[in-house]
């Protein structure tokens, strides 16, 4: 009976875990990638959780006895047991780890030449985006569709960091240094640039608009901008 | 007044005050000397702290029993076996048990305090806008609760290891009883600097203090330091004496492999401990020597670099988690066997286990820098380790859950409180592995996702336990059974309260509500979410109420508790309730596992309460 | 009988006890220096200032690792119950630390001109040295609790704890100095 109610069980949540929608509607070519890999883990991570809960909760009906004051059985282990209870979680993690450095690899770099560079510098509490291969400068994130943007952060005072949440990637601002951070946006829309790393008093409110739009209206943009 | 005159607390104050005006009149000359304005802040309050501190443990009377020794003088006979009263808890006493109970009150005082911060604060984000709070009062509190409650589970861990370590390996105190009693007697004044802070002028860091915002914080980022700096001192000194107790002071009989997991667990905290407090101690003080001086580590103008801090933070403080966990987890080895009558399956295991985490957590700190800029050749080793401490702590879920397996369960609360854990814990890990995975962490990190993650860990690896441990020891240490119909309601309106506040957290988190935020968009419709886990914190709240309730009554007139209410073999279980002072009058015997429940003719301990005839032994 | 004398009572017992505590004590406080060497190659890779003056480096390495021999010597002394002997060489103990003081205080000197604390490197070296240093100045005051005559009594073969403790304590410290020698002025 255990073992129908966990297969059910575990069916379900890996039903809902594949199909639901639980984030927001991804807006980048990374963002693919890593809701698979999340939609995997769930699904592993809630049948892990629904074997066990249903292990400790039939426990806790079948095997309890309030006013009995006689002993359990005297099972002090069992070396086969135990060994399968370490090996396979090793051989699970092991194989999400080779998993997740095959998604960091594919979430990096691909085409260097056509990548769109833009140097980001977060300050308190705002963003300045310089696009150095049309030499501008803007308050707002405007970028082509489907084109892979490196952006090459860093910050003049303390740490700030830069997450779209649609783009699921983000990346410190550190002060002294550059870090970069590859997006590729997929889909045209207006979206947020949140600082996420607490950097004082107005950290809750430092955005930037990030706008996505088709390839010509992004050149359309660039020339409104140097005129 | 002569009777207060001799509570080494009072005279310990007004040492300290005294103490503190010199150490800043001192500040004060040096900077005239040096041709300086005289009035510096930060240099004057840190200095005082540091004079009215020395000052204060020298009226507490915690350097009598050193300075005798090195003058030479006779040793004065100790007062260890007088019969309990009230004044011991406030001055410089040396018995393991007092100093237990001390850390243990200090312990729920300040999760009290560092509580009603959060619950403050969370009335803020449960809708968007702006309603009652400035953001830098906001920034202020969560920090505050962050740091606070570390301290206050740091506290909780040495109670409770003081209180149990000696009594369940057969000893009399602690190695070093007086540094043990320094070991507390330095954290008073730290829960003191923690509750300045806010009246300095707060601090914008969050607990984790990352530089360069920690260097130009207001005057509370100071207090902050100091105080953790001080709970980090007494944390090293209490793992020397846990780890040498556990060494040399075990009773005849008493081989690695008979202790009881819960000093296993303690061996593996205090290794961590002992080694990893050092860093996160440089780390603050770095932070304190760049403020207070020209030194400039984390400063890039200066040659500083802003990532050495979350380095050598991090270095401490992953390994801290598995110090805030570990003992937590041998409580739950420790109640499930009691409760499901069965021996805990696979003791070599869960104890081996706990050395195999505090292994794997101290090389995994890397995993918190993922999306910091760290050097991106070592992501993917971290993420390695990161995920391989997974497979001990899965050792442990499983033993227990096998332990429970065709056992006589009784649901009492201290079971009840387990089995949340369980769960919890449970959560705390799977939702712990997407963390560890370097892609799916930059979209999750410092995101509610990962504030609900930790928050499971601790509260399955810490609190929760913390919970069982008290209903589970409270009539060993006082002599009294806590109520059990509190105890119930307690554990329903905590359990249910914890769920309703850190679930919803998961789906914030990866629908974009970022850590520490005093405000969000109304715009990303995380209003709802964000009500229903302020009123679960309010349930919380409240379920801790019922618990304090419970403490008081059940203290003032609760059932009287036997030596061994719950048939339990461990060796504390063997002495009267509440132990005597020295525990122990003669050694006792070890000849066989503290677990064998139901095995034939199985023996744990032979304890001789006389020494001699009347032998007991534990079955 | 009670709890604490009768741990004491013990003497052998105790002398191991106390032997693991202050090794253990020792284990952690090495992290303390591991953390700032690491803190040295971390902002400065294996960079050093032409002004950095080896020479007085060496000599005060040489003076730190002279005062070790005779605290060795006081420890076997105090071993043997010979009073005289163990006061003399704890006081040269002594006064060769405090030349190793003065050493590191000529070399702040010559800091503050060539790379003051506001630099990289000065940042690591007041910070590596200044620590080092603050132990050296507890070593001496230790040294200098165990001359009092208070003491005398404790001294005697098996019984001399506080010698062993502070002459260990004192040799720790030496040889963390061993490792910070090369680290700030040999290696480039």
């Amino acid at each position: 009976m255990v073992a129908i109610t966990v297969a059910i069980l575990s069916a379900m949540v890996v039903a809902i875990f594949l199909n639901a929608n639980f984030t927001p509607a991804p807006a980048s070519a990374q963002a693919e990638p890593i809701d698979r890999l999340l939609r995997i883990l769930f699904s592993i991570g809630g049948v892990i959780f629904v074997l066990c809960l249903v292990l400790l909760i039939y426990s806790v009906i079948v095997f309890r006895h309030p006013r009995d004051t006689e002993e359990g059985p005297p099972l002090e282990g069992n070396y086969r047991l135990e060994l399968t209870w370490t090996l396979i979680p090793l051989a699970i993690v092991l194989v999400l780890a080779v998993q997740g450095a095959a998604v960091l690899k594919d979430i990096g770099r691909a085409d260097p030449k056509n990548e769109l560079e833009i140097k980001v510098t977060a300050f308190q509490w705002a963003w300045r985006f310089e696009y150095p291969q049309y030499g501008i400068t803007s308050g707002e994130l405007r970028l082509p569709v489907n084109r892979p943007v490196l952006l090459k952060l860093t910050s003049l005072d303390v740490i700030h960091a830069f997450w779209v949440p649609q783009f699921r990637v983000k990346q410190d601002a550190v002060p002294g240094m550059e870090k970069e951070l590859l997006v590729t946006p997929t889909r045209v829309g207006s979206y947020k640039a949140w600082c996420n790393q607490l950097c004082g008093l107005a950290h809750a409110a430092m955005q930037a608009p990030v706008i996505v739009v088709e390839p010509e209206d992004f050149e359309l943009w660039v020339k409104e901008q140097r005129s | 007044m002569s009777t207060i005159w001799k509570l080494g607390v009072i005279r310990g104050i007004v040492f300290g005050l005294v103490g503190t005006v010199a150490g800043m009149a001192i500040t004060m000359l040096l900077r005239t000397a040096l041709g300086l304005s005289a009035w510096n802040s930060g240099q004057a309050t840190a200095l005082g702290s540091f004079v009215g501190l020395i000052a204060y443990l020298g009226g507490l009377g915690a350097f009598n029993g050193w300075v005798g020794w090195v003058l030479g003088w006779p040793e004065k006979e100790h007062d260890a076996t007088e019969l309990p009263n009230w004044t011991r808890y406030f001055g410089f006493h040396t018995n393991h048990k007092t100093i237990g109970v001390q850390y243990m009150v200090t312990s729920l005082l300040v999760i009290i305090v560092a509580g009603i911060y959060q619950l403050i604060a969370r009335l803020e984000t449960a809708q968007p806008g702006l309603q009652f709070m400035t953001p830098r009062t906001y920034n202020s509190l969560i920090s505050l609760h962050g740091i606070m409650m570390l301290g206050a589970v740091l506290l909780g861990i040495s109670g409770m290891i003081n209180y149990l370590v000696p009594l369940m390996i057969g000893a009399r105190d602690m190695a070093f009883p007086r540094l043990n009693a320094l070991s507390y007697w330095v954290t008073p004044p730290s829960v003191l600097f923690f509750l300045f802070s806010l009246p300095a002028g707060g601090f914008d860091t969050g607990w984790t203090a990352y530089a360069p915002l920690s260097v130009r914080a207001p005057l509370g980022m100071q207090f902050m330091l100091l105080a953790f700096y001080l709970v980090g001192w007494s944390s090293i000194l209490g793992s020397v004496n846990f780890l040498t107790t556990i060494f040399k002071l075990r009773a005849p009989g008493m081989g690695l492999f008979r202790m009881p997991i819960f000093v296993w667990a303690t061996l593996a905290t205090a290794f961590l401990q002992l080694i990893f407090t050092q860093f996160v101690g440089i780390a603050f003080l770095m932070v304190l020597l760049e403020r207070l001086t020209p030194l400039g580590f984390f400063d890039p103008n200066k040659g500083g670099n802003v990532i050495l801090y979350q380095h050598l933070f991090w270095i401490y403080s992953h390994p801290a988690v598995y110090i805030f966990v570990l003992p937590g987890l041998g409580v739950i080895s420790e109640v499930v066997p009691v409760f499901s009558r069965k021996p805990l399956f696979g003791y070599r295991a869960v104890a081996l286990s706990s050395l195999g985490i505090a292994l794997g957590g101290a090389l995994v700190w890397g995993h918190h820098m993922f999306a910091a800029g760290m050097e991106s050749w070592l992501r993917i080793p971290f993420m390695f380790t990161t995920l391989l401490v997974a497979v001990p702590t899965g050792v442990k879920i499983f033993s227990w859950l096998a332990t429970m397996w065709l056992g006589k369960i009784h649901l009492d609360t201290p079971m009840l409180f387990a089995l949340t854990a369980i769960v919890v814990f449970l959560i705390g890990g799977i939702t712990g592995v997407p963390n560890g995975i370097v892609p799916v962490d930059l979209y999750v990190h410092d995101t509610y996702w990962v504030t609900s993650h930790f928050h499971h860990t601790l509260f399955g690896g810490f609190v929760f336990p913390m919970m069982a441990a008290i209903y589970f020891w409270f009539p060993k240490v006082t002599g009294r059974l806590l109520n059990e119909r509190l105890g119930k309601v307690h554990w329903s309106v905590m359990t249910a309260g914890f769920f309703i506040t850190y679930e919803p957290m998961f789906w914030l988190g990866l629908n974009g509500m970022r850590r520490r935020i005093v405000d969000y968009d109304p715009a990303m419709g995380l209003g709802t979410m964000n009500l229903v886990t302020t009123i679960g914190g309010y349930l919380i709240a409240l379920s801790m109420l019922v618990f304090f309730i419970n403490l008081v009554a059940s203290l003032w007139r609760g059932a009287t508790a036997s030596a061994n209410p719950w048939r339990s073999r461990t060796l504390e279980w063997q002495v009267s309730s509440p132990p005597p002072g020295e525990n122990f009058p003669v050694p006792p015997r070890v000849v066989g596992s503290p677990y064998g429940y139901g095995i034939p003719g199985s023996v744990h301990v032979i304890v001789s309460p006389t020494g001699g005839s009347g032998e007991k032994q534990a079955t | 009988m009670n709890m604490v004398t009768s741990i004491t009572t013990d003497w052998e017992d105790r002398g191991a006890i106390n032997r693991v505590g202050l090794w253990l004590f020792i284990l952690s406080d090495s992290f303390l220096f591991i953390a700032i060497i690491f803190t040295r190659f971390y902002l400065q890779g294996v960079q050093r200032p032409s002004e950095l003056n080896q020479l007085l480096g060496f000599v005060i390495s040489v003076v730190l690792l002279l005062s070790s021999l005779f605290a060795y010597r006081g420890e076997t002394a105090a071993a043997y119950g010979d009073i005289r002997r163990f006061r003399y060489n704890i006081l040269a103990t002594i006064g060769l630390g405090s030349l190793f003081l003065v050493g590191v205080g000529v070399e702040w000197a010559e800091g503050f001109r060539f790379f003051p604390p506001s630099t990289g490197f000065g940042t690591v070296f007041f910070t590596l040295t200044g620590f080092h240093a603050f132990h050296v100045f507890t070593g001496i005051l230790g040294l200098l609790l165990i001359l009092l005559p208070g003491q005398k009594k404790r001294l005697g073969e098996g019984s001399y704890w506080g010698v062993e403790a502070m002459v260990k304590y004192w040799h720790f410290v030496d040889v963390a100095w061993v490792f910070i020698f090369p680290t700030l002025y040999l290696v480039s």
